[in-house]
């Protein structure tokens, strides 16, 4: 008698939700399986990396993020059509740094007019991260959804204290929503009824579980993160059947370690690729924990992230 | 330069009571200090808002807070743990800041009565204590033994008492009162719990009186909750209550939870001043209970008291440092008697208390005396006890075993910590239905009287109601697109408007608030979860218990159906659900009447297991699941999710209903 390795009873699959729209339209999710257990099921599509681009010049970012975007960093939509023309970008995220109320607090009316412009310049999908302050997303978040109410935006983070107002915006012009919850599978689920009570469409939600980078936490994240697929995948739990998106660059390029120069700290190796491997590193650990869109920051540790992909999911 | 403080006069009303104190003293205090309570669900930290007074007269300065909308401070509201008395005063400490006492005058043979038939049956009419007539024969030179041989020698032959021990108070006076009445005496005795079957009762005489009192035979049953003390006064020779009646536990003013009472009985003189609070509290019940009866009070002969571990440590003056400090013990579980007087409880100084073991820091004489007083030691049946309350209890088990956690609710069943809340007494908002369409309520309270404020019964139903109108979502939080007057912004965020100032015995407006209603999410989430925890950490599903017995201080009732729409009870069978009301009293009481449970009591304390649920790490995971109406998981609650999908869309026009 020949020995049979064990296998995994699914029981459900996760949804597959559909970002952007026109011939670059991106469809995540529809896993049947554990994360890159391809000997059990299928992920029909493969997880996808969407580059970040700031609204306004990133006053603290290390010298080794900044070198691949020289000369944009002014300049939002030259910013996003570098990436993709250059670095081969699939989806650009736009973060509303600038609308922050504790930083330049920039009006919701200019933020809405910034996402207008790069919406416009760019075919592939458009993310639009907000602050994750209740009162100053809802007003900004609200006004992007209906500015740019044909782009088919993908707007977030929704939490439980805002999701309401923003729900109800992006509901009206069928974005899509990042339901984004504090690294808890039961809030996380929460939120996720109470979209779908306010009538948010299955179709357009994505899970944001809230994520850090190595060293930071990640632990954590991936914990929550692979309970949400055993819940989903395993134990026909269909509020947790969706994609999820992790916002990873921004935690992992503001942590001291990426800051630190060489020569300050030797043993940490060198400065540039330090950030670079970290980056890359926190993504992969994300990706293997389930999730399906990593935000990612700098060029050469996406390259890495993808090779991984690549080499994880060849047959 | 000396302190040479000017001294001021403060004049509380409604009590009419004075007090001198030194300029700039703490209102509240000056206000304990002169033996009016005032509530204080926080201690004095100026966060609750509960210790609101009118100011009538004179000035305070302190801080201004949020809790004091600017119309009360513009009339004289104050919080009192924030103001210093700054000149003389005279103070009116309004409705809602007051503590309460609640007669009751339930009619015997409703919900409670019928626990006895129903629950409890393995016991027999035989009290601890005992009274018994007897005529002693006259000494003479012929036969001159000394007047107690005689008395126990009449005592064996008219009640067939041997074995018996004697007081030595009730010696030192025999001799005078064997002699009152031509050697008729009423004699009292009472027994102790037993540890096996076998060993022999040992009687002790408490107190001779001269003629025959037997026929006035009465004890007291308490519960001494942590927010609420409920006694009861027992005929002994018909076995039945006399009269009942509750009161908040005077140390609230010192703090809402065992915690912060833990705390405070740290500081200098703190203990002391927490047993008095407590004592003070259950001699108004006495008051209230031998007004009402028109019994004397010299007639009752004993006390039978359950209450939680903290509890029962401060009421005997134990210091309950250690349960609050890891590894959490006790200073002791089992209690010797004490006399009561000796505790300044106003009763007899004959009168013996007795507390029901404890099982651990936090599964205290109230849980024992619940199992008891329902009889789940009796039980062939796989039974879930819940004591809904500040400390909730639960237990699981049947005659041959029990298991047992403690589950730290908080005060809002009992109608603590809420804006509006009260005890459930007159008065008390028990019961609403809310139309869906316009959203206008029609309350129902205790009693009939015009609404005073909202009882934990109360609490839960307008949460059902509130959320089946769809006027708040699974969340908790109010629908503010709604077009309705009743939801509104008030100064603790969102409200809900109950019953309009015109309709209120306060003349204010009352209302349920989102902090409110988020306060009773998470008491039923820790007590939901905690049932969740325990009966997974013996392997056993919802489905498997054969009944649930519910107690609580919710007055006469508590909506099954309603408890299960918000989460708080399991979506099971509801022919499987028992509501005992108070089953602390109920243990205490028949624990009065059955020398049989008294012995029980102690053998269920040594039963039972203790499960930490601090310690369990699922614990913390199942509450998060359970702080959603009625639980982020559906599956578990089919009935309830079907019902309010069922009222999706039902709701007017463009109103999502959940």
């Amino acid at each position: 008698m020949t020995f049979e390795i064990p296998k995994t009873k699914y029981s459900g699959r996760i949804r597959e939700i559909t970002l952007g729209k026109g011939d670059k339209a991106i469809t995540v999710g529809g896993e049947s399986c554990y994360p890159f257990y391809l000997y059990e099921g299928e992920m029909p599509r493969l997880p996808r990396i969407a580059m970040e681009v700031y609204d306004c010049p990133p006053e603290e970012w290390a010298p080794a993020a900044l070198e691949p975007f020289a000369g944009v960093t002014d300049d939002p939509v030259a910013w996003a059509k570098k990436c993709i023309s250059d670095y081969g970008a699939e989806m650009i995220c736009l973060q509303l740094i600038s609308t922050d109320p504790n930083g330049l607090d920039r009006g919701a009316e200019e933020a809405a007019q910034v996402v207008k412009q790069v919406a416009d310049a760019i075919d592939v999908p458009l993310i639009v991260w907000g602050t994750a302050n209740h009162d100053k997303d809802s007003e900004v978040l609200r006004l992007v959804a209906e500015k740019c109410q044909d782009k088919r935006l993908v707007i977030g983070p929704v939490e439980e204290g805002d999701h309401k107002k923003i729900g109800a915006s992006a509901l009206a012009y069928q974005h899509t929503l990042v339901a984004s919850s504090p690294i808890d599978i039961n809030l996380g689920k929460q939120l996720n009824i109470l979209l779908g009570n306010l009538g948010v469409s299955d179709e357009l939600l994505i899970i944001d579980p809230t994520v850090s980078g190595i060293g930071y936490g990640i632990e954590y994240c991936y914990s929550v993160m692979e309970r949400m697929r055993m819940a989903g995948l395993a134990q026909q739990d269909d509020k947790l059947q969706f994609p999820i998106i992790c916002n990873v660059a921004k935690e992992v390029w503001k942590t001291k370690e990426v800051h630190i120069p060489t020569e300050e700290a030797p043993a940490l190796g060198d400065a540039k690729k330090r950030g670079i491997l970290m980056e890359a590193m926190s993504a992969m650990i994300l990706l293997l924990a389930g999730g399906d869109v990593m935000i990612m920051r700098h060029p050469e540790a996406i390259r890495l992230v993808r090779e991984m992909i690549t080499e994880l999911t060849a047959s | 330069m000396t302190s040479t403080k000017k001294r001021l006069k403060v004049h509380f009303t409604p009590d009419n009571v004075d007090i001198t104190v030194p300029q700039g003293e703490n209102l509240l205090k000056a206000a304990l200090a002169a033996g009016v309570h005032i509530n204080a669900a926080c201690g004095g930290n100026g966060v609750c808002g509960t210790c609101k007074v009118l100011i009538k007269k004179g000035e305070v300065t302190g801080p201004r807070s949020e809790k004091i909308s600017p119309e009360e401070y513009e009339q004289g509201y104050r919080l009192s743990c924030q103001s210093r008395i700054e000149s003389d005063l005279s103070v009116e400490v309004p409705l809602e800041s007051r503590l309460e006492t609640a007669v009751l005058g339930r009619e015997m043979g409703t919900a409670e009565a019928k626990t006895e038939e129903t629950v409890a049956t393995g016991w027999s009419f035989n009290p601890p204590l005992n009274k018994c007539y007897v005529e002693i024969t006259p000494p003479t030179l012929k036969d001159n033994a000394s007047d107690l041989s005689r008395l126990l020698r009449s005592l064996k032959r008219r009640c067939n008492l041997s074995n018996v021990s004697v007081d030595l108070d009730v010696v030192k006076d025999l001799s005078r009162v064997q002699r009152k009445k031509g050697g008729q005496v009423t004699v009292t005795t009472l027994v102790k719990a037993v540890k096996t079957k076998s060993d022999k009762r040992k009687p002790t005489i408490i107190k001779v009186e001269s003629g025959n009192t037997s026929r006035e035979h009465y004890s007291l049953a308490f519960d001494i909750g942590t927010t609420t003390i409920c006694g009861q006064l027992l005929d002994l020779n018909r076995g039945r209550v006399v009269a009942e009646s509750m009161a908040y536990n005077g140390q609230i003013s010192y703090g809402a939870d065992v915690i912060t009472r833990i705390a405070r009985s740290q500081q200098p003189g703190g203990l002391k001043k927490l047993q008095q609070a407590v004592v003070a509290t259950i001699n108004q019940i006495i008051d209230e209970l031998v007004a009402r009866s028109r019994i004397k009070v010299e007639h009752i002969g004993h006390m039978i008291v359950a209450g939680n571990t903290t509890m029962t440590h401060i009421l005997l003056g134990l210091d309950p440092k250690y349960i609050r400090l890891s590894p959490y013990t006790p200073v002791a579980n089992f209690l010797p008697p004490v006399r009561a007087r000796s505790l300044g409880i106003g009763v007899g100084k004959h009168v013996h208390l007795f507390t029901f073991p404890c099982v651990a820091s936090y599964v205290g004489g109230d849980i024992v005396s619940g199992v008891v007083g329902v009889g789940l030691h009796q039980s062939p049946k796989l039974t879930l006890y819940m004591d809904i309350g500040t400390n909730g209890e639960i237990v699981v088990g049947d005659s041959d075993w029990m298991i047992t956690a403690a589950c730290s609710a908080g005060p809002a069943f009992e109608g603590g910590g809420i804006k509006h809340g009260m005890i459930a007494a007159a008065g008390a908002i028990q019961d609403v239905t809310i139309d869906p369409v316009s959203l206008e309520p029609e309350v129902s309270t205790i009693g009939g009287e015009k609404p005073k404020g909202i009882c934990g019964s109360g609490l839960i139903n307008i949460i059902a109601a509130l959320l089946e109108a769809g006027a708040i979502g699974q969340n908790g939080k109010f629908n503010t697109e709604l077009k309705s007057q009743r939801i509104r912004r008030g100064g603790d965020g969102y409200e809900y408007l109950l019953s309009k100032e015109s309709e209120t015995q306060t003349g204010k407006d009352i209302v349920i608030t989102e902090v409110d209603i988020d306060n009773l999410i998470r008491a039923k989430a820790a007590m939901y979860a905690g049932c969740r925890t325990l009966l997974s950490s013996v392997g056993i599903s919802l489905s498997a218990l054969e009944q649930v017995i519910i107690a609580g201080a919710f007055g006469s009732h508590i909506d099954i159906e309603r408890s299960i729409t918000i989460g708080l009870l399991p979506d099971i069978p509801r022919d499987r659900f028992i509501f005992v009301g108070n089953g602390s009293l109920t243990g205490a009481r028949l624990t009065s009447f059955s020398t049989d449970l008294l012995d029980d009591a102690r053998k269920v304390a040594i039963m039972m297991t203790n499960l930490e649920l601090s310690e369990r790490a699922d614990f913390m995971d199942s509450y998060i699941a359970a702080l959603f109406l009625p639980h982020t998981n559906a599956a578990e609650f089919p009935a309830a999710a079907k019902r309010l999908a069922g009222l999706k869309g039902s709701g007017p026009e463009g109103r999502p209903v959940l």
